[in-house]
C-alpha cells in the first residue's frame, strides 16, 4: 500500500470514528477522506450475533474491501464490536468451498451440481418411498435467512410432509421460547434496546454480555456513564469481564439460580414489596409437574398438567426457599439475596433483567425463564419503557427466522403449531396445498433427530448453515451415527469444510451473507433486510436456490413458483402473522430501512408490546394487555416451579462442574473465523479455565496439559489460570470453538424436558495431569 | 495492511490520561479526545489478528471502559 493511500485511509478511519462518536473531524482538511469514491457502500446486518448491529459494507472490483459501522442503524449508531473485525475474512478464507462434492469411497471428488442434486434428489425418493415421509429430515439453523427457513419449511412440511425440520436454535434459544409461551402465550420481547438506555438497574443472569452481546453491553456501559445511578448486577457461575465491570459480581453454584429466583420472590412476597394491583389486573397463577426427568432416553416424551393455584397456594409452594436454605444450595449469603430481592423491587428504580445461555441450555431451561419472568411480574416491573425482563438471542436470526417462521418440528410460522387442527388449515391455504398435507403430529426435537439418525429410523438428513458434528452435546455418539451406512445419507451445505462436511456424504457449496440477498431478525423484533453485494466464490449458491432445487427434483416445485424469490417469498410469509400481534411490514420498507420492531402496523413499529400507547393492539383505557393469552383472559402466568438438581452433578469419581460456551475472538464452532489464520493464531486453540486453589491441590501449574473425563469423552487441553475469564472453585469452563479439540464430547445429552434444549453448562468430570 | 478506526469510551474525567496511555502502545495512533470522555484513535497493524490483538488488549488498559470499531479497510489482504 503506498504511503499517501495509506495516508488516506487512516483519515477515513479516523473521520469515521469521530462521526460515530458524535464529534465533528478535528482536522477539517481531512473531512472529505471519509468519502472514498473508490468504495460503493451497501447496508446490511451483521453477520454474527442476535444484536443485529447494523453494517455498511464497502465493495470494491467485486470484492469486500472495508466495513463500518452503520451511523444509521439505531442498534449501534456506527459502532461494531471485535467481531466487525471477522467480518474482514468471513468470506475470503483460502479453503472456501466452491464445488458440490460427492463422497466416493474415502474420497469427495467434485461434481456438477446437476450430478450432485440429482444424487440427493434419489436419495430422498429412495428413503421416502421404502421408509415413509419421515425417514428424511432438515436440519437448519438461526443463521439461516428468513427466505432460507421459510422455503425449508414449506417444503418439508407442506411438500414432503413431515414434520421433520429442526435447528440448531434448539440447542440455544428453545428455552426462552417455552418461556415466552408458558408465561405470555407469545414469544419474543416485549421490550426492546431501548430499555438499555432508560433504566438503571440491569441484573444479568448467566450472561457474558461485555463478549458474547458487547454492543448491548456497551449501551448499558453508557447509560451508567451518564447517570452515576445505574447499576450492573453480574449474577454468574464464573467471573468473566461482565463482572469486572458490573458493580456487583454475585457468583453462586451451578443450577441454583432456580433457588435463587425462587428466594428473591420469597422475600418480595415475605416483605410485602409485591405490586398487589399489578398481580390482580395482569397475573394468574399456575402450577405443573414436578420431578420432570431429563430427556436422557431415546424417545422421551414430557407433557406437563398445569394447574391453575391461588396467590396463597404459591406463597405456600415458595416457603422452603427462605434466604437461609438458598444460601445453603446456592452459596450466595441470605443477605445479599434479601439486598437483591429489595434492589429489584425498589419502586424508584427501573429495573432490567437479561439473560442468554446461561438461563436457556439448562435442564430445567423453560422454568427457570418463567422465574425470572415471576419476579418482574410480581412487582410490575414489565411492559415500561427502560423496565423489562429481556431474553438476549444468541445467533442473527434465531428470532426472525427459526422462531417467527418456525423451523421445529412442532411449528408453523406467526406462533402457530402443527397440533392446531386451525393452524394447519391456515398454513394449507396459504400453502396452496391439499387439507390434511401438513402432519398434526411434531417428531423430533434436535437431539432426538440425531438419535434417530444413529438408530436408523432417520435415513437423510439435510445439514444448512450449522455444525452439528461438532456443536451437538454427547457427541461421540452422533458423529459414530452419522456415519453408519446401512441407507443413512448425509448432505451438508456450508462455506468451508467443518467437522460436519468431514462426515457428509455430499457436500453443497454455499453463498454467504452479502453474497445473497436475505433477512434477519434480531433480539429486539428489528427485522432487517439486505440485498447482494457481491458475487459467491466458484459454483457457490444459495441455499435458499437449493431448497427449491430439490423441490423442483421432488415434483414440488409448485410450491416455490416465484419470479423473484425473496421478495415473494417475503409477501406470502407475512400473510401468517397479519392481524396475530406479528405483523410485518412490506418488503420495501425493509430495504428502505435499518430494519423494523415488529409488529409493524400502518407503517409504524413497536417498541413495546402490550403496553397501550405503544402496541396498536392494546386500546386506548386498556393500559397493559397480554393479548395473546386469551385462555387467562389476557394475563400472563406466575408459574410455581421448584429447584431440581441437574442431570449430573459432581461426585467422587467425578468432581468437577464443566461448563462450555463461547469465547470473543471465536464465533461458535469457529467455521468462519477459524478460517482466518491471523484470527486463529489470536486465540488457537481451547483452554481449560481453572480455579488456581483447585490446580495448586491437583499439583498442576499454568499451561500444563491436563486430561478432562466425562462418562462420555475425554480430552487433553492445557489449563489457563489466567485468562479473562476465571473459573470458580469446582468448576471448569472450555469453549466450544476449536476443531481440534471437541468439548462436546464430555457433555451429557440431557435437555429440558420442555422445550428439548440441551444443558451444555452442567456436567460432571473429573481432571488428572496428563 | 490493514487500518481500523475505533472509539473508546473512558470513566469520567479520565479519557485524557487513557489517550496518553493508549498513545505509547505500538500500533495505535491517537486522533483526538472528544466530548463525552471518548479518544478517537486509528489501529494499523500487518494483519487482522494484530489489529484484533490490540483492539483487545486496550480493555485492559486502566479507564478503558468499552472499545468499539467505527470503520475497517483490509483492501490490501489477499
Amino acid at each position: 500500500m503506498g504511503l499517501s493511500r495509506r495516508d488516506f485511509l487512516k483519515a477515513s478511519a479516523a473521520a469515521a470514528a469521530f462521526a460515530a462518536a458524535g464529534a465533528a473531524v478535528l482536522k477539517p482538511g481531512n473531512a472529505d477522506a471519509a468519502d472514498d469514491k473508490g468504495i460503493k457502500w451497501g447496508k446490511a446486518p451483521c453477520r454474527f450475533c442476535g444484536t443485529g448491529c447494523g453494517v455498511l459494507v464497502g465493495v470494491k472490483n467485486g470484492r469486500i474491501v472495508a466495513t463500518k459501522g452503520d451511523p444509521a442503524a439505531p442498534v449501534n449508531k456506527g459502532l461494531n464490536c471485535i467481531k466487525g473485525y471477522f467480518l474482514s475474512k468471513v468470506l475470503y478464507g483460502k479453503d472456501r468451498l466452491t464445488k458440490p462434492l460427492i463422497r466416493k469411497g474415502d474420497k469427495m471428488v467434485e461434481a456438477s451440481w446437476d450430478e450432485a442434486m440429482g444424487l440427493i434428489a434419489s436419495k430422498f425418493k429412495e428413503a421416502i418411498d421404502k421408509h415413509g415421509p419421515d425417514s428424511v429430515a432438515m436440519y437448519g439453523s438461526g443463521q439461516w435467512t428468513v427466505f432460507e427457513g421459510y422455503a425449508a419449511s414449506k417444503l418439508f412440511k407442506g411438500g414432503i410432509g413431515t414434520n421433520n425440520i429442526e435447528v440448531n436454535a434448539r440447542l440455544c434459544m428453545a428455552s426462552a421460547v417455552t418461556g415466552f409461551m408458558t408465561t405470555f402465550a407469545s414469544d419474543e420481547p416485549m421490550g426492546c434496546y431501548d430499555d438499555l438506555d432508560l433504566g438503571d438497574t440491569f441484573f444479568l443472569w448467566g450472561a457474558n454480555m461485555a463478549e458474547c452481546h458487547p454492543v448491548l453491553f456497551s449501551r448499558m456501559i453508557d447509560n451508567r456513564l451518564k447517570n452515576p445511578n445505574v447499576r450492573i448486577i453480574d449474577f454468574a457461575t464464573r467471573h468473566t469481564r461482565t463482572s469486572q465491570m458490573a458493580d456487583r459480581y454475585v457468583k453462586f453454584n451451578p443450577q441454583t439460580d432456580l433457588a435463587l429466583l425462587n428466594a428473591i420472590a420469597y422475600v418480595i412476597i415475605r416483605d410485602r414489596l409485591y405490586d398487589e394491583a399489578f398481580i390482580k389486573e395482569h397475573v394468574v397463577f399456575k402450577k405443573g409437574k414436578e420431578n420432570i426427568g431429563y430427556g436422557l432416553e431415546d424417545k422421551f416424551k414430557f407433557a406437563d398438567e398445569p394447574k391453575l393455584i391461588t396467590f396463597d397456594e404459591y406463597t405456600n409452594f415458595l416457603k422452603p426457599y427462605t434466604p437461609e436454605y438458598v444460601e445453603k444450595l446456592s452459596g450466595v449469603p441470605a443477605q445479599t439475596i434479601v439486598e437483591m430481592a429489595h434492589l429489584y423491587a425498589d419502586r424508584k428504580r427501573k429495573v432490567n433483567s437479561l439473560w442468554t445461555m446461561g438461563f436457556n441450555q439448562h435442564s430445567r431451561g423453560t422454568w427457570v425463564n418463567n422465574l425470572v419472568y415471576n419476579v418482574h411480574l410480581l412487582t410490575g416491573k414489565i411492559c415500561r419503557p427502560g423496565e423489562n425482563p429481556l431474553s438476549l438471542t444468541g445467533q442473527p436470526s434465531a428470532c426472525g427466522t427459526t422462531r417467527e417462521v418456525g423451523t421445529f418440528t412442532h411449528r408453523l410460522p406467526a406462533d402457530m403449531v402443527v397440533m392446531n387442527p386451525e393452524h394447519r388449515a391456515k398454513a394449507e391455504k396459504i400453502w396452496g396445498i391439499p387439507a390434511g398435507k401438513i402432519p398434526a403430529k411434531p417428531t423430533y426435537n434436535a437431539t432426538e433427530m440425531f438419535r434417530a439418525l444413529d438408530r436408523g429410523d432417520i435415513k437423510v438428513v439435510w445439514v444448512q448453515v450449522t455444525n452439528p458434528f461438532q456443536s451437538l452435546p454427547n457427541l461421540n455418539r452422533y458423529r459414530t451415527g452419522a456415519r453408519k451406512g446401512d441407507g443413512r445419507f448425509v448432505i451438508v451445505s456450508d462455506i468451508y469444510p467443518t467437522r460436519s462436511t468431514e462426515l457428509a456424504d455430499v457436500i453443497l457449496p454455499s453463498a454467504s451473507w452479502v453474497e445473497k440477498e436475505g433477512v434477519f431478525g434480531n433480539a429486539e423484533r428489528r427485522t432487517h433486510q439486505w440485498f447482494k453485494q457481491v458475487d459467491p466464490p466458484g459454483e457457490a449458491k444459495n441455499d435458499l436456490w437449493q431448497i427449491m432445487e430439490l423441490a423442483r427434483r421432488l415434483g414440488h416445485g409448485n410450491l416455490f413458483p416465484y419470479k423473484y424469490p425473496e421478495k415473494e417469498i417475503w409477501e406470502e410469509y407475512r400473510k401468517f402473522g397479519d392481524g396475530q400481534g406479528k405483523d410485518l411490514a412490506p418488503y420495501e420498507a425493509y430495504a428502505k430501512t435499518r430494519g423494523l420492531r415488529w409488529p409493524v402496523v400502518n407503517g409504524k413499529e413497536t417498541l413495546w408490546r402490550y403496553v397501550e400507547g405503544h402496541d396498536p393492539y392494546v386500546k386506548q383505557g386498556e393500559g397493559i394487555k397480554f393479548y395473546k393469552n386469551k385462555p387467562d383472559h389476557f394475563k400472563a402466568v406466575v408459574w410455581a416451579r421448584p429447584f431440581e438438581p441437574a442431570a449430573e452433578v459432581p461426585d467422587k469419581q467425578y468432581p468437577f462442574w464443566l461448563c462450555t460456551g463461547r469465547v470473543l475472538e471465536h464465533w461458535h464452532t469457529g467455521t468462519m473465523t477459524g478460517r482466518v489464520p491471523e484470527l486463529k493464531r489470536a486465540y488457537s486453540s481451547a483452554v481449560c479455565e481453572m480455579h488456581p486453589d483447585d490446580a495448586k491441590r491437583l499439583g498442576i501449574k499454568n499451561l500444563q496439559k491436563v486430561r478432562i473425563s466425562s462418562r462420555r469423552g475425554t480430552i487433553v487441553l492445557p489449563v489457563d489460570l489466567n485468562g479473562r475469564g476465571k473459573a470458580e472453585k469446582g468448576n471448569i469452563f472450555v469453549a466450544f470453538f476449536d476443531e481440534g479439540k471437541l468439548i462436546n464430547e464430555l457433555c451429557i445429552d440431557a435437555y429440558c424436558p420442555i422445550s428439548g434444549e440441551p444443558d451444555f453448562k452442567k456436567c460432571a468430570v473429573r481432571i488428572e495431569k496428563a | 495492511m490493514p487500518i481500523s478506526g475505533i472509539v473508546v469510551t473512558c470513566g469520567t474525567g479520565d479519557a485524557d490520561a487513557v489517550a496518553s496511555r493508549i498513545g505509547t502502545m505500538d500500533g495505535i495512533e491517537v486522533q483526538g479526545v472528544v466530548p463525552g470522555d471518548r479518544i478517537v484513535a486509528v489501529i494499523e497493524s500487518d494483519s487482522v489478528d494484530g489489529e484484533v490483538a490490540l483492539f483487545s488488549r486496550l480493555h485492559e488498559v486502566d479507564g478503558v471502559q468499552t472499545v468499539r470499531l467505527a470503520y475497517h479497510n483490509f483492501e490490501d489482504m489477499e
